[in-house]
């Protein structure tokens, strides 16, 4: 963090042009990502030279069918995921694990299950040394704010599934991260749980200034949340498309019978359908 | 959901609810009456098969001549002795045995260099049945308390151990993960996240060791010693009094029960998120 400062003020004595582009300095930059797994079978290229940068600010989501590498790219981003070939930079400094201005949320909720549901929330601003009062405070403001209010001394295995995911959202924003990576966060949701999530976090977003990048193997999902969809194929994981969602915000769930909305699945799905065309020529010819 | 097929099903259920919930109730209750009868009923029979001279009288003694022997063992102030003793064992046994198990289950559980070293050793000492030490126990302490203790603990510690061991490698690596991304720092994963995440574990090793620190107490006691409720139960045997043998089995299994059902409801609190 102190690094983007130092560059910012180093901009401001320049020209106004480098201003603006220092400015635009992105949030995450990914640039010929390469992660190679050892299996019992030789070496496999899980994801290959995948280059993409997120704005400030920006929704970005990523996806693909299973297999294809995005949630890898996405715990590589974590600092989660070490080997790995080409750069990472996250406000402008390498990736080498996990950071404190870096927040996921994974496709279980993984709540602590001796914890309550306030100390849960609690604990990242415990392990960076704020008192359990301060802690417990910001605890508190996210429980109102995610809605579970009366469960905040409740234990997770008295939550649903979609309360759990609300949690471990809210535990992820208690460190104040400027950048939030969610793998599949509604995965694991039935589909009425999973469009309330939606809109839930859409709402979350306009408050909380993060940085997203969302996996999803859900093309509606990500076109309904995202600013830019990366669309990504299999075997080895590379990034097929960008397609830019110049839909209006604030959006709920309802967008999804819009005409400018259906027309950019269907884009998204010609991409989709005509990769998994080959790829199912390739396998039979193998 | 609302449409008319589903009404017929609904009544269908609920009348047959009707009819069994009756039925069920009176079961329980019928349930509840022999459950209740089982005991005074095992031993009416046996004290009448006793009295019937259908049997030897002398190796089967009758509940009563039982509970004499008892009453008498309990007035002399010896049974205040051997319980004392016997109880003495076990904990400390138990105590000794059940912190080493969980230590050493956290270190092979937690560094596999530690695993690698000891693993293989305790998986070849682990299956030899504490009794088999016996002799060489009695070699090694003669008669003292510390051959006693020796045996409990050595039948203690192996459980734990390796239910602690497990329960540190079963801890979620998602849980672990999380706490990464939150910024929990490495040195504080064990006391953070893996200690609690093994505790369900550590306690069913426990429990399983409670009982196992009454069976290698018999193996301790006969082993040789000078006070101890299997020790008294050894000299009846000698002397024929088989009341006061089998007043000295009743004890024990009572103890043990009680040890048990308290450390469950111990369990239970240790657990304290399920």
């Amino acid at each position: 963090m102190s690094g983007s400062r130092s560059i910012v003020k180093l901009a401001l004595a320049s020209s106004p042009a480098s201003v603006d582009s220092a400015r635009k300095q992105p949030a995450i930059q990914v640039s010929n990502l390469s992660i190679v797994f050892d299996t019992h079978r030789g070496q496999t290229v899980a994801v290959d030279r995948v280059s993409f940068d997120v704005a400030p600010g920006e929704f970005v989501c990523v996806v693909g069918p299973s297999g294809c590498g995005k949630s890898t790219v996405l715990n590589t981003i974590a600092g989660l995921e070490v080997p790995y070939e080409g750069d990472i930079l996250v406000e402008g400094s390498p990736v080498g694990g996990p950071r404190p201005d870096v927040g996921m949320v994974f496709q279980q909720p993984h709540l602590f299950p001796w914890k309550s549901v306030r100390r849960n929330i609690a604990h990242g601003p415990r392990m960076h040394r704020k008192s359990r009062k301060e802690a417990n405070a910001i605890a508190d403001d996210l429980i109102a704010m995610i809605g579970l209010k009366r469960f905040a001394d409740a234990y997770p295995n008295t939550l649903s599934g979609g309360m759990q995911q609300r949690v471990a959202i809210a535990r992820a924003l208690a460190n104040q991260p400027r950048v939030l990576l969610m793998d599949e966060p509604f995965g694991a949701l039935d589909a009425q749980t999973r469009a309330v999530m939606q809109d839930n976090l859409l709402e979350l977003r306009d408050r909380i200034k993060a940085t997203i990048v969302f996996v999803t193997h859900d093309i509606d999902e990500a076109i309904l949340l995202a600013d830019r969809v990366l669309i990504m194929s299999a075997g080895p994981g590379r990034i097929l498309r960008e397609v830019a969602v110049k839909l209006p915000r604030p959006r709920s769930s309802t967008i999804m019978v819009e005409p400018s909305y259906l027309s950019l699945k269907k884009d998204c799905l010609d991409v989709i359908r005509a990769e998994g065309a080959r790829a199912f020529n390739q396998s039979d010819s193998n | 959901m609302q449409d008319g097929t589903s009404a017929p099903q609904r009544i269908a259920v609920r009348s047959s609810g009707r009819n069994r919930r009756p039925d069920s109730a009176r079961l329980r209750r019928l349930n509840i009456l022999v459950g209740a009868l089982s005991l005074p009923l095992f031993v009416g029979l046996w004290e009448l098969a006793s009295r019937s001279g259908a049997v030897n009288m002398v190796l089967f003694p009758p509940p009563t001549v039982v509970a004499a022997a008892v009453l008498e063992w309990i007035r002399s102030g010896q049974f205040l002795v051997d319980l004392t003793a016997s109880l003495y064992r076990v904990t400390t046994g138990f105590m000794v045995g059940g912190a080493l198990g969980i230590l050493f289950g956290i270190l092979t559980g937690q560094f596999p260099v530690m695993s690698s070293l000891l693993s293989p050793l305790f998986h070849i000492l682990r299956p030899i049945p504490p009794i088999a030490f016996v002799p060489i126990v009695i070699l090694w302490f003669g008669l003292s308390e510390a051959g006693k203790l020796f045996l409990v603990v050595w039948g203690v510690f192996f459980t734990v151990w390796l239910s602690t061991h497990i329960g540190v490698q079963k801890v979620d690596r998602g849980l672990i993960r999380a706490a990464l991304m939150l910024g929990t720092p490495r040195r504080q994963m064990l006391q953070e996240i893996v200690l609690l995440g093994a505790l369900p574990y550590i306690v069913v090793g426990l429990r399983t060791a409670v009982s196992i620190s009454f069976y290698t107490l018999v193996a301790a006691e006969l082993a040789g010693t000078f006070a101890g409720i299997v020790y008294r139960i050894e000299i009846a045997q000698q002397n024929m009094q088989t009341g006061q043998v089998m007043g000295g089995l009743a004890a024990l299994g009572l103890i043990s029960f009680i040890a048990d059902r308290l450390f469950a409801v111990l369990a239970e609190r240790t657990v304290w998120w399920r």
